[in-house]
């Protein structure tokens, strides 16, 4: 249907345009008092907090009562501690593990369920997409109980399978530490962007894999040419919003060693930025430098989405 | 009439005005006439105490013809909400029970800017100083003020499977060293070694974090995490000689311990026997005994074995203080109250009984409920062995970088047991000491960032809400 057709199918649009049209001439401030309560909240809950958190990173605090300028120091600080070096590392490690194994998964997971043959789709769909519905917390004390030696699901459930890791100390041994957050995270998240991967492969236009297929092209030729690009675009939002997500990581490693009474694990391998943030910020109670890592996370954040969103631009048009 | 702007707005503002409505019906805007604000309020984090409190509260209301709430708030609320309340001066509890590792956060910065009342010269001039466990009272001190007062002792036991220790013929008599227990404990995985290379039971429950096991280890060979002054001290030599013991009964061919952790893994490990002992201090064999009654009259407690011959024989492991906060409405009362909860010898007895936990009034120890024989401790009288070894209880001082340095020490823990799984005793304790002196270093880097705890310095700061 045509823009065109659009209009002449419709005459009664002209008249019920211009009833709105007088109305609005009637009460030209209804548009704003709508908007207020948006702009109200947004202003007292975001943008206050927004220009406060700047202007705390330049302070060190004691609690919200006092403080003391302390100019770029927080930063310095922060830049060269390693503690943070280590926080950065680990939520990178975990960001590139966690993306790298939950979105083939993920996208795996969604290609079997778009097969039409299925009768337990629904159901598969639901029971894949439950654990995201549980929560970090949850997630957090249940594979603090699973990962204990000699008595955890997963430890006796490896024991069986392979023969080693009944006394494995997942949450004791820095090495093991990472693997058994992404572990974890994997369980949780694998199917929640599932559901954005079977969503795009719903959409994609069937009459192009009919013609590659008329055309001699093989399942995998099909996928790669015509399935990925039709997908890139969700692909691209799922891997940013996975990046930005594994940068925030912090309930589920908090809980997970919390509970563990490790605190973030042997040598801190359990520790992210945010981690560190509320090191900083709520048990040390200096807020100013929970602020400052706040500025470094964002700007971390920040630098890694749009190299993403460059790349995958790149690689679109290409495609 | 049509509102203006269609149905979806209409909904939306009745629903608006409904809710508004209905809160304006259900939510008492004005107090009833005869209500009067309890005179004090209480908060605790500690649900048990909270009903011994609230069973106690009517003698002590009629007695001093008041009213006293008491609030029952999760910990973590209590301590980062209270902290905030306080330096804002929002409206708080009288009296707070705060625990244990906590008064160091809220004594971070200038003495002056602490919001709890400093009891220091009320606990001298009532004579509390000398009827209390004294040791006990640095652990709610900060540069030497006392800013609550000890709820409890927590003299640490080791708690053991009595069946099992006298089926492998271990006599608990001679684990008077933690060496002695180390041979004993060998012996027994060796004895009870599996063919898949997995001994059936282990001699300990040991920590593998470097968390509260080895702290209260370091405790008893006299190392805190902090001297009285706040120094970082846990790279002393002492600590050392715990630090290498330590990895060594959890790594390489002496191992003896397993971690069995807290919760139902701690009751299945218990229950199984895989550990034969473990560390109890009062508070625990109570949530030992009600958690896993199956295990009655199968155990008994000894004390610790020392660090070398005759020393000391305990340890500590938790507690819980009181403190007045500095919108105390009527502080004469609430010390009143303080007493009266704490340490009136009426109550403390059969508090124990419901508890076992051993309090700090050295006098309430003669009574007889803390001498009564426990059936599920194998005849034992926890009252007489917790209140034989509560003297000896070290010291703990606290500062705000409690947890940082915990999580510091952890650290270096997991690089000495790294090292030692890779290099076993060869050069072990060389490498312990830099580990421990580099973490130890960065809680002082730390620390010294903290420009409150330099006069000059906070005197110039800026308070925020003056």
């Amino acid at each position: 249907m045509s823009v065109g057709q659009l209009v002449t199918s419709s005459p009664k649009a002209v008249p019920a345009y211009s009833a709105v049209t007088r109305r609005r001439s009637r009460n030209p401030r209804a548009p704003y008092l709508f908007l207020l309560p948006f702009f109200a909240i947004n202003l007292v809950f975001f943008l206050y907090p927004l220009i406060y958190a700047t202007v705390l990173a330049f302070y060190q605090t004691n609690g919200p009562a006092r403080r003391a300028y302390v100019g770029w120091g927080n930063f310095a600080f922060i830049l060269r501690d390693p503690d943070f070096h280590k926080a950065l590392w680990n939520t990178t490690i975990f960001a590139i593990f966690s993306i790298g194994l939950q979105l083939p998964l993920s996208l795996g997971l969604a290609m079997l369920l778009n097969s039409k043959n299925d009768k337990f789709k629904s159901l598969f769909r639901l029971a894949i997409f439950a654990p995201n519905l549980v929560g970090q917390v949850f997630v957090g004390i249940m594979f603090s109980i699973l990962f204990m030696p000699r008595y955890g699901l997963f430890n006796r459930g490896l024991q069986s399978l392979i023969g080693w890791g009944l006394e494995e100390q997942w949450l004791g041994d820095p090495k093991l530490v990472m693997p058994a957050i992404i572990i974890a995270a994997m369980w949780m998240y694998v199917g929640f962007n599932m559901i954005y991967f079977l969503a795009a492969l719903q959409n994609v236009d069937q009459s192009l894999v009919e013609a590659a297929t008329i055309d001699g092209a093989g399942p995998t030729s099909i996928f790669w040419n015509v399935t990925v690009p039709a997908i890139a675009p969700v692909a691209t939002f799922v891997v940013v919003t996975s990046t930005i997500g594994s940068y925030q990581l912090f309930e589920l490693p908090y809980n997970l060693l919390q509970n563990n009474g490790a605190g973030y694990g042997p040598s801190n391998s359990g520790m992210t930025i945010v981690g560190y943030l509320y090191q900083n910020a709520f048990a040390n109670g200096d807020l100013g430098t929970g602020a400052a890592v706040g500025w470094v996370l964002t700007f971390i954040i920040l630098i890694i989405s749009i190299i993403q969103i460059r790349i995958a631009g790149k690689v679109g048009s290409e495609t | 009439m049509r509102f203006p702007y269609g149905p979806a707005p209409l909904a939306i503002l009745l629903i608006a005005l409904l809710s508004g409505a209905g809160l304006l019906i259900w939510t008492p805007i004005s107090r009833p006439e005869d209500y009067h604000p309890p005179d004090l309020v209480l908060a605790t984090f500690v649900p048990e105490q909270a009903e011994v409190y609230r069973a106690a509260l009517p003698r002590f209301e009629q007695q001093y013809h008041c009213t006293v709430q008491v609030q029952l708030v999760d910990q973590k609320a209590l301590q980062s909400r209270l902290q905030s309340a306080l330096q804002v001066g929002a409206s708080v509890p009288d009296m707070v029970e705060l625990m244990y590792g906590t008064v160091g956060f809220f004594a971070k910065g200038p003495l002056e800017d602490v919001s709890l009342v400093d009891l220091t010269q009320k606990i001298k001039d009532s004579g509390l100083y000398d009827r209390l466990v004294t040791n006990r009272l640095s652990k709610w001190s900060s540069r030497g003020h006392v800013f609550a007062l000890p709820h409890d002792v927590h003299p640490v036991m080791l708690v053991y499977r009595r069946d099992l220790v006298e089926q492998y013929g271990i006599d608990v008599s001679k684990l008077t060293t933690w060496d002695e227990f180390s041979r004993a404990g060998r012996q027994l995985v060796k004895e009870t070694m599996r063919p898949d290379g997995v001994p059936e039971h282990y001699m300990i429950d040991l920590d593998s974090d470097g968390n509260d096991h080895l702290i209260l280890l370091l405790l008893q060979h006299g190392v805190g995490l902090f001297d009285a002054s706040g120094n970082v001290t846990f790279d002393r030599e002492a600590a050392l000689d715990v630090v290498c013991w330590y990895v060594k009964q959890m790594e390489g061919p002496g191992r003896i311990s397993f971690p069995c952790g807290e919760g139902q893994n701690f009751g299945k490990a218990m229950i199984d026997g895989l550990c034969l002992f473990y560390f109890c201090p009062d508070w625990r064999s109570n949530v030992i005994q009600q958690e896993i009654p199956s295990l009655s009259g199968k155990l008994s407690l000894m004390p610790l074995p020392a660090w070398e011959p005759g020393g000391i024989r305990t340890s500590t492991w938790g507690g819980c203080g009181l403190a007045f906060t500095n919108q105390c409405r009527n502080f004469d009362l609430a010390w009143k109250l303080a007493m009266y909860l704490y340490y009136d010898p009426d109550q403390l007895g059969p508090r124990f009984v419901s508890t076992h936990i051993l309090p700090p009034l050295k006098s309430a120890w003669t009574h007889p409920e803390f001498h009564e024989p426990s059936a599920f401790y194998s005849g034992l009288s926890l009252g007489t062995v917790y209140s034989q070894l509560a003297p000896e209880v070290p010291e703990e001082h606290d500062t705000a970088y409690n947890t940082f340095a915990n999580g510091k020490l952890s650290e270096a823990f997991s690089d000495i047991s790294i090292y030692y799984k890779q290099h076993g005793d060869s050069g072990l304790r060389d490498y312990a000491r830099s580990a421990l002196k580099r973490c130890a270093d960065r809680v002082r880097v730390v620390m010294n960032r903290n420009v409150f705890l330099k006069p000059q310095v906070a005197q110039a700061s800026d308070p925020i809400n003056p």
